[in-house]
């Protein structure tokens, strides 16, 4: 499975969409979209948060299903906020660089 | 549904070095409490058989003889006096919400390595060598002769007793840093001062109990 790029490989910065396809008619749209703070997160972290969402939210089904400890699970989570967080203060430096 | 990828962090890589070094990955809470109580009550039992007193968080002595639930108390003593301390010190400096049966439980289990430390003072010869030694510094009149055995079993002991002190010191940190997701000089310097009050807390707490309940 392909991954989504989100930083620049040559320098390091963070990417934007510029193009954007249909896969039923091929229309393309062009622009610049950023990507939202979630897909910048791994791809285990990604499916991290869509497991949690798939159990409502609980760090104890999580657990059962990961066979991790509780706290270990409430840690991971805590560590996923902080880069979301992270991803977020990221996008609103670059959105008043731009400005 | 989506696989979460398997890796290091998230599981199941369950190797002996993780459950070794860091068993509280995998359990924590009421799991880590149920194992760590029965883990002591063995230690208490094989301390009994072996006159072997945990008589303080990290103290280890042996020669006394006394009834088996003086054994488990001092168990039970010595994990609560930590516990407790860590739970609040916790509280104060940590950014996350912590359950205190992970505290607790997490701690009960990090004191498994005490019982291999009851199992290698076991032998007579432990005890003949710590009445050698009192009879040496003047603290009893009672001669006590050892032979070249006894001082390599003692100090196999020793050793043993040593590195196993280490070891658990180092499970305690590692229960308390996952407990509340804390790393650091945060919670180096607050496992220090917690570990060093649960200390003094328990040598009073044994002394009380055993001055309440003569053996």
């Amino acid at each position: 499975m392909k991954v989504l790029p989100t930083l620049c490989p040559a320098c390091n910065s963070k990417l934007e969409v510029k193009n954007l396809i249909c896969q039923q008619c091929d229309t393309e749209i062009q622009g610049r979209y950023e990507l939202p703070p979630l897909a910048s997160l791994s791809p285990d972290d990604q499916a991290f948060i869509l497991q949690f969402m798939k159990v409502s939210g609980s760090l104890k089904e999580m657990a059962r299903l990961l066979r991790l400890s509780y706290p270990t699970v409430r840690n991971r989570l805590d560590e996923i906020i902080e880069r979301v967080k992270l991803a977020e203060n990221s996008d609103k430096n670059n959105r008043k660089e731009n400005k | 549904m989506t696989e979460i990828p398997s890796n290091k962090k998230t599981g199941p890589n369950k190797h002996l070095g993780q459950w070794l070094f860091n068993p509280f990955t995998f359990v924590a809470g009421y799991k880590a409490l149920l194992l760590g109580l029965v883990i002591m009550l063995f230690t208490a039992l094989v301390g009994w058989l072996g006159n072997t007193h945990f008589d303080g968080v990290l103290d280890v002595h042996t020669g006394l003889e006394a009834p088996l639930w003086v054994f488990a108390a001092e168990g039970i003593i010595d994990w609560i006096c930590l516990a407790i301390p860590l739970y609040f010190f916790g509280l104060i400096v940590s950014p996350s919400a912590s359950r205190m049966i992970d505290v607790v439980g997490t701690q009960a289990l990090a004191r498994w390595p005490y019982l291999i430390t009851a199992v290698v003072m076991l032998p007579e010869s432990n005890r003949r060598f710590g009445a050698y030694l009192m009879s040496r510094f003047g603290l009893t009149t009672v001669q006590v002769t050892i032979n070249y055995i006894d001082i390599i079993i003692f100090g196999f002991a020793i050793t043993v007793g040593i590195v196993m002190a280490i070891w658990m010191v180092a499970l305690m940190y590692r229960a308390y840093a996952v407990s509340y997701n804390i790393k650091g000089v945060r919670a180096i310097s607050t496992f220090i001062v917690s570990l060093i009050g649960a200390e003094v807390l328990s040598k009073c707490t044994i002394f009380l109990l055993a001055s309440i309940c003569p053996v």
